[in-house]
This record gives C-alpha cells, structure tokens and sequence, in this order.
C-alpha cells in the first residue's frame, strides 16, 4: 500500500450517488465536504490574518495620516515616497546586515552550545537550565539588561576593561554610530541562542547512537567526526533555524526600540522599527503600511534566495 | 391590607429604581505613569468629596504614551479625561478629540484660572484661541551644575555656551572624562525640547512669526547650537544619557559638572534621602546671551466625546477643577512632594511651596527662570516634525551626518509638512 494515504482513498469504483447518498455512511467524509471540514481552522485564518492583511494593503494604497480628516486612494504613492526616503535605504541596509550577521551566529553558537550541552558533566542539567533563561525573557527586560551592561558609567563590560588596564576612558557603546549596531546585535543574538540550542540538541538526541560510538572508534578527530558524521544528520535541522533566524532577524524591533530607539541616529533603525516610526510617530499609517508590504516582498525574496543556495539534497526523501 | 399591598408595591417599585438613580458616572481618566500611587491617592480624595463620580485610572509608560492615545482616539475607545501635552494639543484639538473648556467650564471660573497661570503655561493649553487644558504641571528645562566641583576647580558658573565649553575643556585636562551629561535620546519629545532650550537662551528661536523654518541659515541660533553640541561631542566632553532617571545616578557620581534637564529633576539629585551627593547641585540661568529657557505645560484635557455628553462633561470639568484649579490643593501636592512644577502663580508665594523647594533649590533664580522662560511653537505637524527631526540632531551631534545636512533636511520638512496640513 502507497504510504501516507487514507483508507477513504481506496473504495471501489461505485457510483457517485451510492457512494456518498443521503443514507450511506459515506455521507459525511472528509471527502464529500473538505471545505465544510477546513472552515472551523480557515474561518479564524481568515479573521486574524486575512483581514488584516487585506486591510494593511488597502491602507498602503491610501493616504491615511491620522491626523487627516479624509483616506482619499493615492494609488503606490505611499510606497514611490517610502522607497525615496534616506531613511528607508538606511533601514534597508541595516537589517539586510544585520540579518546577515544574526542569523549564522545564532546557528554557529546554538550548534556548538547544544554539541557542549550533549556531554554529560557535573552540573549539566543546571547548565542546560541556564542557557535556556534569555529565552524566557521578555524582549524589553533584555534591553534593559544590556543596557546596563554596555552603560559607559556603570556597565559590566567598560568595568572590566578598565580593571584589566584595557581603556582609560569609557567606550560609548551604545551612543557611538560605530558600536551601537554591534551592541544591539550582540544582545538579539544573545536572546536568540536558547530556542537554536533547544532544536540542535532534539535533532542531535535523535542520531543513532550506534553510529556515533562506531565514529568515536574510526575518528579521532572531534572536528571531523562533526563535520562528516554528526553535521550530516542535523542538517536539516541547521537549515531551518537558519531561515528561522534570517527571519527574526530581518523583522527584529523589541530591542531596537527599548535599547536605542533606532540611534544614534540612524546606526540601528531596522525596518521593522522603521514601520513604527512612520506609523506612530509620524501618524502616516499608508506610509507604515506601504513599508510593511515592502518589508514582506524583500524578506519572502531573501528566504528564496537563501534556500536556493543551499544543497538540494537537503530535505530529499530517506531511503527506504 | 389594600394599603399594604399598595405601600408594597410602591416600596419594591422604588427599590427597582433606586439603582438606577444611583448609578454613578465612571469617569475614564488616562496618564503616563508618573507617580502613579499619588494619582491614585487624589482620585480617591477626588472620589470621597464628589458623590456619584468614579474615576476609573488607565496608565501607559511616557515613551509610549503618545502612541497609545492616538490608538485609542482612533479606534473610539471611551476616554473622559487625559493627560495632555503641549505638543500634541494643536494635532488632537485639530483632529477633534479634544473639547475646549470654554464649552464645559463656568466662564467666570475659567477666567480666573487663566489669569492666575504662567504666560508659557496658557499658551500651551490654548489652540486657536480656546483653552483646551487646566495645568497638571508646568515646568522649565534648566541648566544644572555641581556647585562643590566648579569651587575646587575655581570655575565660576558659565552663562554663555563657550563658557561652558571652556569650562568642561579645563575640567577634562583636569582629569574628569565628560564633564557635560546629556539627555541623549531621540525618540523622547525631551530631546527635541531641551535643544530649543538651549537655543532659546542664545535669544533665537528655529522659527519666524509667519511659522517659517529659519533653522537652517547657518547665522540661527539652532544652527550655531547645534555645531556647538557637534563640537562638545566630538571632544569627549559629554556623557550621553537615554534618560532623566539615569542622569539623577550619573550625576551623582561626581564625575561630571553640568547637564540641561527638566527642573524637576533636580530634586531628584539633591533629594538627601537618595542621593549621596544631594545639596551639591545647583540651578543657573540657562547660558547664552539672553538667558531664556523653554517652558511647558502638561495639562488635563477633556475629550469631545465626553464633552458631548452633559453628565460626563460635567463630572469631567468637577474632576479637572479638583485636580488642577483653586485651591490648588494637588498642583500643590506636586510640587511639595515630588517638587513638579506649576503654573499656578500664586503657589510662588505658598510657605509650603517655598519651604519645600528651598530645600533643592534657589527660589529666587526659579522664579527669575519662570518669568524669562518662553513657550515653544507648537503646530498641528509639530509632532509629527520632531519625530522626522529629533533623529537628525542626534545624527549631526555624533557626527553620523553634517549639521548643514541635518538643518537643512528638517526645514524641508518643515516646508513640506506645513503646505500639506494647509492643504488638508
């Protein structure tokens, strides 16, 4: 038998109307309604996503200043004027780069965590609990904390460069063009590393134990058993946290917001922070909404892209 | 047995109704949440003296307050009483969420009221004319200093902005990193407002009377100003602070001299309670040739859908006049407990005041400060400008972008956010 099919697949040919009549227990398969059946999980689709999408485009193609008494149609005008701001190709680069940079780090250092992690040691499961905490913060608790911890004055990180001789003066983390996008992409990378740790290990729990004792004997090397044994099997998995995080990261704001406020300037205006600004502070919600849209098309483009350039044989089907 | 059944049924129909006659107005009251506790303490007083009003208190933290009250304008949902900003008053009063109170309040009253209040202060609560607010707290962006580090480093107090550079210059050779800390944060309204602070004491303004930017000609005041924070920052003199709260900390470390800040802060950092430097700081006339400093009022505003509804206008303008008007028993409170400013002129000379203030800070240089300090231009697009603006002077002070290109960017807007309300 095919796998993955449904006995309801298999009936005889039989007449239409003796197969699903009034009266015949057939009546009310998945078959003979499928969209009756899929309403109860499409309708709230529909209302919670659907709407609201539809209504954010109709907004992108209106002048909806909220300080306007009309909505008149402009047509693509909000985004010809979003698309020809200064801020918007800053936005632009800054989380295209920022992507860039976020999304392998959260990978590289959840993997090696999660490998750490899979060793028994004394203290391992306090360890394990540990690592999990930034998950478990909210967004802005995180942004005070790293505040504090790069704050010029009373930080962590200045402290201990001064105690070890390091710098004389206090380094502007988060007040430097320069530094602060660092800063902030060190404190989302930080908040993002605990759920990359949690699906590494599942996929590394799940390779056959067998064959890692059988690569522990053949190789010595720790790198190489990883890279030709272990990295194969939780391929997939890296695959998707590193869409997974491309996208977090593409769409990050949270942080932004509570840490810098998209400052100095524009050094850490992402677009999703961006799109607050011009609805919000700006009250331009056609503006917000066309930068929305656009947001949607680059970031849909970028996971393409980046699953394109990864090897096809990623997700093909196991042996039988 | 006719009787009791008649007096029964009367008695069980007035019962029924008495619920109904009893019912009280819910005033929905909303504020950023400062002091919060205090808030609640004054409704509860409010509550206790006017039967049949409730207040039921909803709060948004400052940074987000903005935000939240267009939502909730724009999206209908009940809101009787506000705290309102000058700012903010020409956009929502233009937009038709606020109510005048010449609509809702006695005339006589609210003239007295108004003749009592800060000339900076009735300009803030007043769009075209009409008064749209009674003073929660009125308050000036004051230059403040450490009065112990100028004596051991014999500097006397600056009152021109190159003295103040000087000044900071002599105090870093001396060994101090950043003598100047500034409230660096570009998406709160008190960047925007302690810069035209700042210019106000150069005696300029980024405005002509015909509301034309001029702040871009590099012989404006804001212009000069601007080059001279872009120099300031440049030569590692100022400490960048995101906030009033960590500049009360950071100044009472002792490692630095001067800050420009709301006033009220300053009772903060000289409250002995908490600060382990209080008395060493010290309030002067905001430097430059003219000494001025911006004023401002935040104020309680009543929507226009309470207004519409005579009950709740009613209760609203009892619950505001409680609030803010004679005998400014809570204006009072404010500046007493939290030392917030007011624009309530006869509080100048309440002993209470007086005696509570003196604690932290001069009187007489507070007053002086009040008399000079002047209103800000405050347009239907102000709001919407300073959000597109404050990023640009952040920009141009580190150095991310010229101080030409950020003067210059923010009068085009200007320009082009002022031909489009016209045109609305």
């Amino acid at each position: 038998m095919a796998s993955g099919t449904h006995a309801f697949d298999d009936f005889p040919a039989r007449p239409l109307g003796r197969r699903y009549g009034l009266g015949s227990k057939h009546m009310w398969t998945r078959n003979r309604f499928p969209f009756l059946w899929l309403m109860p999980v499409l309708l709230p689709v529909l209302l919670f996503i659907g709407v609201p999408v539809a209504h954010a485009f109709w907004t992108s193609l209106h002048q909806v200043m909220l300080l306007f008494p009309g909505e008149p149609f402009v047509g693509l005008d909000n985004y010809a004027r979003v698309l020809d701001t200064n801020y918007f190709r800053t936005a632009m680069w800054n989380s295209v780069w920022f992507m860039v940079l976020a999304a392998p780090l959260v990978v590289a250092i959840g993997t090696a965590i999660a490998h750490f992690l899979q060793s028994r040691f004394a203290g391992s499961t306090i360890i394990r609990s540990v690592v999990l905490l930034p998950w478990v913060l909210p967004g802005a608790i995180s942004a005070v904390l790293w505040i504090w911890v790069f704050h010029p004055s009373f930080g962590i990180i200045n402290g201990l460069l001064k105690q070890i001789g390091a710098i004389d003066a206090s380094i502007q983390w988060l007040n430097s063009p320069d530094l602060a996008f660092y800063c902030v992409l060190i404190a989302h990378v930080w908040t993002q590393i605990p759920f990359a740790v949690i699906l590494v290990m599942a996929a590394l729990a799940a390779i056959n134990g067998e064959t890692i004792e059988a690569a522990t004997i053949d190789c010595r090397s720790g790198w190489r058993r990883f890279r030709y044994i272990v990295f194969p099997e939780i391929k997939a998995m890296i695959v998707v946290l590193v869409v997974y995080n491309a996208l977090v990261a593409f769409t990050t704001y949270d942080l932004v917001y509570a840490m810098t406020g998209g400052g100095p300037g524009t050094a850490t205006t992402l677009l999703a922070f961006q799109i607050w600004r011009e609805s919000f502070a700006m009250y331009d919600f056609g503006a917000g909404a066309a930068l929305a849209f656009i947001m949607v098309v680059v970031a849909a483009a970028l996971i393409v892209a980046i699953t394109r350039a990864l090897p096809s044989d990623l997700f093909g089907e196991r042996p039988s | 047995m006719k009787r009791l059944l008649a007096g029964a049924l009367v008695g069980g129909g007035l019962l029924a109704v008495q619920p109904a006659m009893a019912e009280d107005i819910t005033l929905e009251f909303v504020v950023w949440n400062y002091s919060l506790s205090t808030i609640q303490d004054n409704i509860r007083m409010f509550e206790e003296q006017s039967p049949g009003i409730k207040v039921n208190l909803t709060d948004y933290a400052w940074p987000d307050y903005q935000d939240s009250m267009v939502l909730r304008f724009r999206g209908n949902t009940r809101t009787d009483v506000i705290y309102g900003g000058q700012d903010w008053l020409p956009a929502w009063a233009s937009a038709g969420w606020l109510a005048p109170l010449d609509d809702i309040a006695p005339p006589d009253t609210l003239e007295t009221l108004k003749s009592e209040m800060a000339g900076f202060a009735l300009s803030d609560v007043t769009y075209d004319g009409e008064v749209y607010g009674l003073p929660y707290y009125a308050d000036t962006i004051s230059f403040i200093y450490n009065q112990a580090i100028l004596d051991e480093h014999d500097i006397e107090v600056p009152g021109t902005w190159d003295e103040v550079m000087q000044a900071a210059e002599k105090l870093k050779e001396a060994g101090m990193d950043r003598p100047i800390v500034y409230e660096y944060n570009q998406e709160l309204p008190n960047f925007f407002d302690a810069f035209v602070a700042q210019v106000y004491g150069r005696g300029g303004d980024l405005f002509n009377e015909e509301l034309n930017a001029v702040f871009d000609d590099p012989d404006n005041a804001a212009f000069q100003h601007l080059q001279w924070l872009r120099e300031a920052f440049e030569k590692e003199l100022v400490q960048p602070e995101n906030h009033e709260s960590n500049i009360i900390t950071t100044m009472n470390t002792g490692q630095h001299a001067f800050t420009v800040v709301y006033n009220y802060v300053l009772a903060a950092m000289n409250n002995a309670g908490e600060q382990p430097l209080a008395g060493q700081f010290a309030l002067a006339p905001m430097p430059g040739e003219e000494g001025a400093t911006l004023g401002f009022a935040k104020f309680y505003a009543v929507t226009a859908d309470a207004a519409a509804d005579p009950e709740r206008a009613e209760a609203a303008w009892k619950f505001i006049e409680f609030m803010a008007g004679q005998p400014y028993t809570v204006a009072k409170r404010w500046a007493v407990e939290d030392g917030l400013g007011f624009a309530q002129l006869p509080l100048l000379e309440d002993q209470d005041v007086v005696d509570a203030w003196g604690t932290w800070t001069d009187m007489q240089t507070h007053a002086a400060q009040v008399e000079s300090a002047r209103a800000g231009t405050w347009t239907e697009w102000t709001a919407v400008w300073t959000a597109y603006f404050r990023p640009l002077l952040a920009s141009a002070m580190v150095g991310e972008i010229t101080v030409e290109d950020a003067m210059t960017q923010g009068a085009e807007r200007w320009n082009m956010l002022q031909e489009q309300f016209a045109n609305r």
